[in-house]
């Protein structure tokens, strides 16, 4: 076509960028699977496509212990990198974080109420309570912020400020009231990866799996965002829909998400400002990138956190707010001095 | 053949405070309405119903004989685009892709941008001259090429009809010009545009249509050229204009007065003496003031009596470069003789004028009070070898007063007035 103002600039750029991140990401996979008790093996990480020649305890040192945690750790990176960076954009707020609509303490009370409750549904059933209660909670936002058959999102914000204060209040109960089960709810909260398993890579892979093409294909209406609801909307967005269906979608995968891995903060919040600053604003690429770059640091800090320490292992929420918040301040700052 | 645009009884309310009361018009295919009117009148809330982003309460809009209650969402913005006057400053996008954003209503979900996107994007940038920033990034523009880069995509979306709300608000008059002469462009490619503009001449330079609102209804709706005059101006600000034709366009030109509109019954009515341009200021004083004017007597085309004239203040006049005869001056004495006082301004005096000096001693002689500034008794003004001097020197003899500045006059005639 010869007629394009536009030059392929912007299209290199964006395969280019896909692609480095997700090298980066495998290598880091694979340099992952070669970490364990506390150090770095090469010869682990190149024996995983040398499965016959393994024996059975490092066959399940590295396909059942460190591949599902990785695994893991990529997906939930993934989630809550993607969901940032959706919410961020419908909102039009860079403070937005997955856990805007309550999620995080909604999923909380869930596993507070499962761990107290003594139920027994079998091995899911805290990640079970986590996942309901964590979905119950955004519904109930959407529910108390919606006028009319409209959800503005400024009282949807506050909607799932109120609640997350609300629910917050009840697991200080709940923990006041847990006993010998402390322990265990307290660790919930700060958020791990440490019981991972295949069965719960299993868990959240479909939720994830729905979410992605859904919500790149929303790609455009979020772009459309970017000039004010108002334009959107004018430009033939169903403005409503769109939030609806973005909202429901991303909270489900962060449900799925939090159900398996607790609370980890931080990364929804930051990894999509990072790639904002690489890439610019278009969720054509924001998103896939943000997803990308999730995984990797998800993978990193989880890696640190059951390396750096060795044998201690340190919960992986731990790990992030202390990485990234230092790191958030930063990137403010960074803005500021250039305004 | 349909109206382009066709509103009828359109009535829209914020918690049953009515915004918009009945409204109906029509307009036609590649006319370019100015919508004028206070703060408050519902410009605005009027094209967001026009464009769908409001819902009346009652009433249709219908597009090419169309009711918009049967289009799509996506099919209305087909139809028409909207431009607004803000625009989110910071987005970090390149300019091409803000554009391509506007074939939005054009596109199904997962369809990637084929040749016609790509032809309606350039079009787009090419009217508004905006292919060179193509590539960069929105954030960095100046306000009045992000403006025309709103416009581009509205222009991408490819309709019929655009509304812009105070487009032209915040930007210095170079883009002010630029943006209007884009829309210019557009209304030749028959595109109807229907903006709201704050800024009187620009609507009476470009529109051809204006659209005035007041308090939710409209109050009038006819063609700039023909319809667009200052006492309708003034009905719908509330303030006074002066109506001038634009020396180059011919189009109507409005000044605003600094005053506004004073209902209030004029405490005191003066007859003003003046000429040569001498009276427009004291004019511009006494009415301020709250006083109530007559002049004269003037000559045709002197600049104080078209200042009058434009005031629509009661003259007397003269033909023009013609000595004041004594009909005129019979006239003027019974015009001026409804004042309560007299005022001359200080003017040059010659042969032609002189007999405004008599007016003012009849005036006197028949009990009224006549003011002059001091400065008036100068020679420098005097150009009847002394006459006007001695005239002047008698009045002050027979009982008229001088004051140093116009205020005095102004404050003497207030306390004055108190005392009767």
């Amino acid at each position: 076509m010869s007629s394009r103002i536009r030059n392929n600039i912007g299209k290199l750029k964006k395969a280019n960028v896909l692609l480095l991140l997700g090298i980066v990401l495998a290598l880091g996979m694979m340099i992952a699977l070669g970490i364990g008790g506390g150090r770095f093996r090469f010869s682990e990480m190149i024996l995983v496509f040398h499965y016959s020649s393994l024996s059975a305890s490092e066959r399940t040192i590295l396909f059942d212990i460190r591949l599902p945690r990785i695994l893991l750790s990529v997906l939930v990176g993934a989630g809550l990198s993607l969901s940032g960076a959706v919410l961020q954009g419908l909102f039009q707020n860079p403070l937005v974080d997955p856990y805007v609509l309550g999620i995080s303490s909604g999923g909380a009370v869930g596993a507070v109420i499962a761990i107290l409750s003594g139920i027994s549904l079998g091995f899911f059933t805290i990640p079970l309570f986590s996942f309901l209660f964590a979905l119950g909670t955004t519904f109930l936002v959407l529910r108390l912020g919606q006028i009319g058959h409209k959800f503005p999102l400024e009282t949807m914000l506050l909607a799932g400020v109120a609640i997350g204060f609300f629910f917050s209040a009840l697991i200080s109960l709940g923990m006041f009231l847990a006993g010998e089960n402390l322990h265990q709810m307290v660790f919930w909260i700060m958020g791990g990866l440490w019981n991972s398993s295949w069965k719960k890579v299993l868990a959240i892979l479909p939720p994830i799996a729905i979410t992605l093409p859904i919500v790149f294909s929303y790609s455009r209406e979020l772009n459309a965002f970017l000039l004010g609801e108002k334009v959107a909307e004018s430009m033939g967005v169903d403005v409503e829909k769109v939030k609806k269906i973005l909202l429901v979608i991303s909270s489900l995968s962060v449900a799925a998400c939090v159900s398996v891995s607790g609370v980890i903060g931080f990364v929804g919040l930051v990894v999509p400002h990072v790639i904002r600053i690489i890439t610019g604003e278009d969720h054509r690429l924001l998103l896939p990138a943000s997803l990308l770059l999730g995984s990797s640091v998800l993978l990193w800090a989880d890696t640190l956190s059951r390396s750096l320490l060795h044998p201690v292992e340190l919960p992986v929420g731990v790990v992030t707010s202390l990485l990234g918040a230092p790191f958030f301040i930063y990137l403010l700052r960074r803005k500021k001095r250039e305004r | 053949m349909n109206p382009h645009l066709s509103v009828r009884n359109l009535s829209f309310a914020y918690f049953n405070q009515d915004v918009i009361s009945n409204i109906t018009f029509d307009i036609d295919q590649g006319e370019f309405v100015g919508i004028l009117g206070p703060n408050g009148s519902g410009k605005s809330t009027l094209l967001h119903l026009l464009s769908g982003l409001l819902t009346p309460r009652t009433g249709s809009i219908s597009i090419s004989g169309t009711d918009t209650r049967r289009l799509s969402r996506r099919k209305w913005s087909q139809e028409m685009a909207i431009v607004f006057q803000e625009v989110n400053r910071d987005l970090d996008l390149d300019c091409f892709d803000v554009v391509m954003m506007g074939r939005f209503p054009h596109w199904r979900r997962w369809q990637k941008e084929n040749d016609r996107d790509y032809a309606a994007v350039q079009k787009a940038m090419q009217v508004t001259k905006t292919h060179s920033f193509a590539n960069r990034s929105f954030r960095e523009l100046s306000g009045g090429e992000k403006q025309r880069v709103m416009i581009a995509r509205a222009l991408a979306q490819e309709p019929n009809l655009l509304l812009l709300d105070e487009p032209t608000s915040h930007l210095d008059i170079v883009h002010q010009l630029d943006i209007m002469n884009i829309l210019l462009e557009l209304q030749k490619n028959s595109i109807t545009i229907i903006g709201v503009f704050h800024d009187i001449n620009m609507v009476a330079q470009f529109c051809n249509v204006v659209l005035f609102m007041k308090k939710g209804h409209i109050t009038h709706q006819g063609m700039v050229e023909t319809s667009l005059h200052a006492h309708l101006v003034e009905e719908l600000f509330d303030v006074e204009f002066l109506e001038e034709t634009h020396p180059y366009t011919f189009r109507p030109f409005f000044m605003p007065l600094s005053k506004k509109k004073t209902p209030e019954v004029p405490t005191a009515s003066i007859h003003l003496i003046c000429g040569g341009g001498s009276g427009c200021v004291f004019m511009k004083d006494f009415l301020e003031a709250g006083f109530s004017l007559s002049v004269g007597i003037v000559n045709q085309f002197d600049s104080d009596q078209e200042m009058a004239a434009k005031l629509g203040l009661p003259t007397i006049v003269e033909k023009p470069f013609s000595p004041i005869t004594d009909d005129t001056l019979k006239q003027a004495l019974l015009i001026a003789n409804q004042s309560d006082y007299i005022f001359i301004s200080p003017n040059f005096w010659g042969h032609g004028n002189l007999k405004n000096l008599d007016l003012a001693l009849n005036l006197l002689y028949k009990g009224k009070k006549v003011l002059f500034i001091r400065e008036s008794l100068s020679p420098t003004w005097d150009y009847t070898g002394g006459e006007a001097i001695y005239k002047l020197q008698q009045l002050l003899h027979d009982g008229a007063q001088a004051f140093n500045t116009i205020s005095e006059v102004i404050a003497f005639i207030r306390i004055d007035r108190h005392a009767v």
